[in-house]
């Protein structure tokens, strides 16, 4: 087929839509078209060019298929509203930016699923992309679609618009799965026989297409949701891991966009996973085992990165990069390497501490905008169930640390509607904030104390699949406003302002974190009623969402609320990401019994499994000091890949 | 301020292709960026907010390009100019190119005022018969709506080539008529006095010379 170049339509929609620059292509570092003859993979992110660029997923699983033989990638992102409805009126479909022809086009189409409210836009994507919304209804020619990304880990509510959806790290399973299908194709395999052989061959890979949905008695008695229709397809999915992560570089080559997009810098990604073992987090259990790059790989990555990009902005990237063990030599070289450059260094997720304040400090400069912390919860009670650990005076030091250092904000993140959660909770919460505010005011001159602002940043608590909460209920939107309002009304202090995430979304979010395949018509019936853009505040057409749940007679505040025992099988039973099910369980009853977990990286192994059903270890650059300035325990799982290799873990202890 | 120890290197680039919709900010954010690929040796502004010192010329509307644009960067070190040049066409995409580098002094004006006086090539889709200038063009500035005379701002006459149109519009210090603005109203004027299709439209728009009043 020849290829359809669609620039010359796209370009006189330009000056008739906001921020054309999303649709140029051209950016310095972009790639050339996939070469004529090779297998044609499109990225997509569910959302507009200012959410889809900056993420970091996207650009590794482009630059992976890239660098494999025979197969190459292009890009493509939602277009804003403005541009979709343009494109619809004039009849062009989604186009992959490099190359500008029809996202319909391509042999394979990968869809990222980013979070809970993008399941709309994955239709939306589809749709303006001419092709059927469902794997049941895609012919012989049209592209593979495959899904990947946190969303993964419960796939039902996706599972009947994808044709494949890989569990885990992609950056060997992508390129592996396409070069499957290009071999299947030039033997002339079939759409059925390729999906086929690719839930046999391909690691972490799901067909849902495969399995038959079983009802909730069947699948309770099963210990399974799905049965696979054949015997060489895995009943259990297990999630697969980049094993090459910790050696491999941490320059990742970007594109350098020329409109503003979020989080618009160079990042370099220092670590991978955290242990530390929130019950409510899913990434914690997702990216297990914790591998941590090098110093000089990551020292050099930032040199080189920002010479070839000419970014002004560095971020060391993690789920928790200050617990990464040489994070004060990565943070003192890279600030000696952009002396006087005018380069910013920021450290995404602050470690509850005055080390983390410390390390803050080190990059910081002059400008000392606010600092931002994550307690969760306001009583120390509520912490310990969900094996936050840290206490009011890790906090309070942190805090004491920064202000002295010359921060005049701060703000404090909290959920709301954790599972044992009360109201003297929600109190805890203010308390927590005020004194908070008054270690804040007793660190400052008193002349600028006028300028101290503490906010409370507060999300409802939303149950994720693979977590030790997954059994777990969400609170009602109505519940949720109440416990907000007695939060509102327990601040008494001016200077501590109260923000929070609107419950409805939060609403829909639990849905899809927690349904089963029966989801799927209600995401297809919310898009036709015109739900889209769900995760932008202004779009979030909820009008959409009830009204599908009406005519479908299903009820979300049921998948969203129920509360289950341990032994209850969960939709997304047949999907592991390598912690197991009774470490889940167990964590589950500790946390009722108000029993802490330790993190595995710095203390004894927590058995949780993923280590030895991985066949890997924790991989540190060295011994992580413990925070109690103790010994490091003794972990059987925990390889030291530093200079410090050559000494035998067990022996130094 | 001008810092006598700070060198002073005027740039002049194209912006050309798909780059014409870039914004003037996109376009700043992007020139900065190259500079830093370029590895020169910029100066950076002392402060709370320490950033590049770069000043831009004059914007252009969103959509016309420009073959003579142009930006003064401060650099802390002499690098010849032929030198930087190279170094920053090494580090620029084709359709944002530096074709020229020259040092001029610190006393010279501001990159934004040197050169008000700007003079447009607007291909257009078809040869009109002739072009109808309109003697006032009402804009909205600020939502309000206001009244310009052409002839405040045109300089020289407006010249038809085929279907080449080029004209030359000043900038005042109490405000300009923007080109696209100019360029969408003569197009509405010469489609009224039946001089071309109402299909007229641009296929391209650029700005070719920027000088001193």
């Amino acid at each position: 087929m020849a290829r359809r170049d669609l620039w010359p339509r796209v370009e006189p929609l330009l000056a008739r839509v906001e921020r054309p620059a999303r649709y140029l292509n051209h950016e310095w570092g972009c790639a050339d078209p996939v070469a004529e003859g090779d297998t044609a993979f499109c990225m997509i992110y569910p959302d507009t060019y200012e959410l889809g660029q900056a993420n970091q997923a996207v650009r590794i699983l482009v630059n992976a298929v890239n660098a494999a033989a025979g197969m190459g990638a292009e890009r493509a992102f939602l277009p804003a509203v403005d541009m979709a409805d343009l494109m619809r009126e004039e009849g062009v479909p989604l186009f992959s930016l490099e190359s500008c022809r029809p996202v319909a086009d391509f042999d394979v189409v990968g869809i990222t699923l980013p979070h809970e409210l993008a399941a709309t836009n994955v239709l939306e994507t589809l749709d303006l992309a001419g092709i059927p919304l469902r794997t049941a209804e895609r012919a012989e020619d049209d592209p593979i679609v495959l899904a990947g990304g946190p969303c993964a880990y419960n796939p039902e509510p996706y599972a009947p618009f994808f044709d494949v959806i890989l569990v885990g790290e992609g950056e060997e399973q992508l390129p592996e799965t396409v070069a499957l299908i290009r071999d299947l194709r030039a033997s002339g395999a079939s759409r059925a026989e390729i999906l086929r052989e690719i839930a046999r061959k391909v690691g972490g890979a799901y067909v849902p297409s495969l399995y038959r949905w079983r009802d909730e008695s069947e699948a309770q008695k099963a210990g399974s949701w799905v049965e696979p229709l054949f015997e060489d397809v895995p009943a259990v999915v297990h999630k697969r891991v980049f094993e090459g992560f910790a050696e491999s570089s941490a320059l990742e080559p970007m594109i350098v966009p020329y409109t503003e997009v979020v989080h618009d810098r160079l990042n370099v990604e220092i670590l991978r996973g955290c242990a530390r073992g929130c019950r409510f987090c899913q990434a914690g259990m997702m990216y297990r085992p914790v591998r941590e790059r090098s110093a000089d790989n990551i020292v050099a990555a930032v040199r080189e990165g920002l010479a070839v990009t000419g970014y002004d902005e560095v971020s060391l990237t993690s789920l928790s990069s200050t617990d990464h063990s040489q994070i004060a030599e990565i943070l003192t070289r890279v600030n000696a390497d952009c002396a006087g450059l005018g380069v910013r260094i920021s450290v995404p997720s602050q470690r509850l501490d005055s080390f983390g304040v410390e390390m803050a400090e080190l990059v910081a400069g002059q400008k000392k905008g606010g600092l931002t912390f994550a307690p969760e919860a306001g009583t120390q009670r509520l912490r310990d169930v969900i094996n936050k650990n840290v206490t009011e005076d890790d906090l309070f030091s942190a805090i004491d640390a920064a202000f002295a250092a010359g921060w005049r904000r701060c703000k404090l993140y909290f959920m709301v509607g954790l599972p044992t959660e009360t109201d003297d909770d929600i109190k805890g919460i203010a308390s927590l904030a005020q004194r908070a505010y008054d270690r804040a005011k007793a660190a400052v001159p008193a002349d600028q104390r006028g300028s101290i602002r503490m906010s409370v940043s507060c999300a409802v608590f939303v149950p994720k699949a693979q977590t030790p909460f997954q059994w777990d209920g969400q609170i009602s939107p109505e519940e949720t406003l109440r416990r907000v309002g007695l939060l509102k009304r327990s601040v008494k202090y001016k200077a501590v302002d109260v923000h929070y995430h609107d419950p409805k979304t939060s609403f829909v979010e639990a849905v899809m974190s927690r349904g089963g395949r029966e989801v799927a018509d209600w995401v297809e019936e919310a898009w036709r009623r015109g739900a889209r853009f769900d995760a932008w505040t202004e779009l979030f057409n909820e009008g959409a969402w009830t009204g599908a749940a009406e005519a479908l007679g299903i009820s979300p505040a049921e998948i969203a609320q129920a509360e289950y025992g341990t032994d209850y099988v969960l939709p997304w039973a047949h999907i592991t990401a390598a912690v197991s099910p009774k470490f889940l369980a167990r964590e589950r009853e500790r946390a009722a019994s108000g029993i802490t977990t330790p993190d595995c990286t710095f203390e004894n192994c927590a058995a949780c499994g993923a280590c030895p059903t991985l066949g890997m270890d924790i991989e540190l650059q060295k011994l992580r000091e413990a925070k109690d300035g103790g010994e490091p325990a003794k972990n059987p799982y925990r390889a030291i890949l530093g200079s410090e290799a050559n000494v035998e873990e067990g022996a130094m202890l | 301020m001008a810092d006598p120890r700070l060198f002073r290197l005027r740039v002049t680039f194209r912006e050309t292709g798909r780059l014409a919709m870039l914004s003037h900010l996109e376009l700043a954010r992007a020139l900065e960026r190259a500079v830093r690929r370029a590895g020169l040796p910029y100066a950076v502004s002392q402060g709370f907010s320490p950033h590049m010192r770069i000043a831009f010329g004059a914007a252009l509307p969103v959509g016309v390009g420009g073959t003579a644009e142009f930006f003064d960067l401060f650099l802390t070190d002499y690098v010849a100019a032929p030198k930087a040049l190279a170094a920053l066409q090494e580090a620029s995409p084709a359709d944002l190119y530096p074709v020229e580098a020259r040092y001029i002094e610190h006393k010279d004006p501001a990159a934004s005022v040197a050169c008000p006086v700007s003079t447009y090539e607007v291909v257009f889709s078809e040869a009109p018969v002739s072009v109808v200038v309109p003697e006032e063009i009402t804009v909205v500035r600020k939502k309000k709506e206001k009244t310009l005379a052409v002839a405040d701002f045109l300089v020289g006459p407006v010249e038809l080539d085929g279907a080449t149109v080029r004209f030359t519009l000043a900038a005042k210090p109490t405000g300009s008529l923007r080109a696209d603005a100019f360029a969408r109203e003569l197009v509405a004027a010469t489609v009224a006095a039946g001089c071309a299709p109402a299909t007229l439209h641009p296929t391209s728009f650029m700005r070719v010379e920027q000088r001193e009043a």
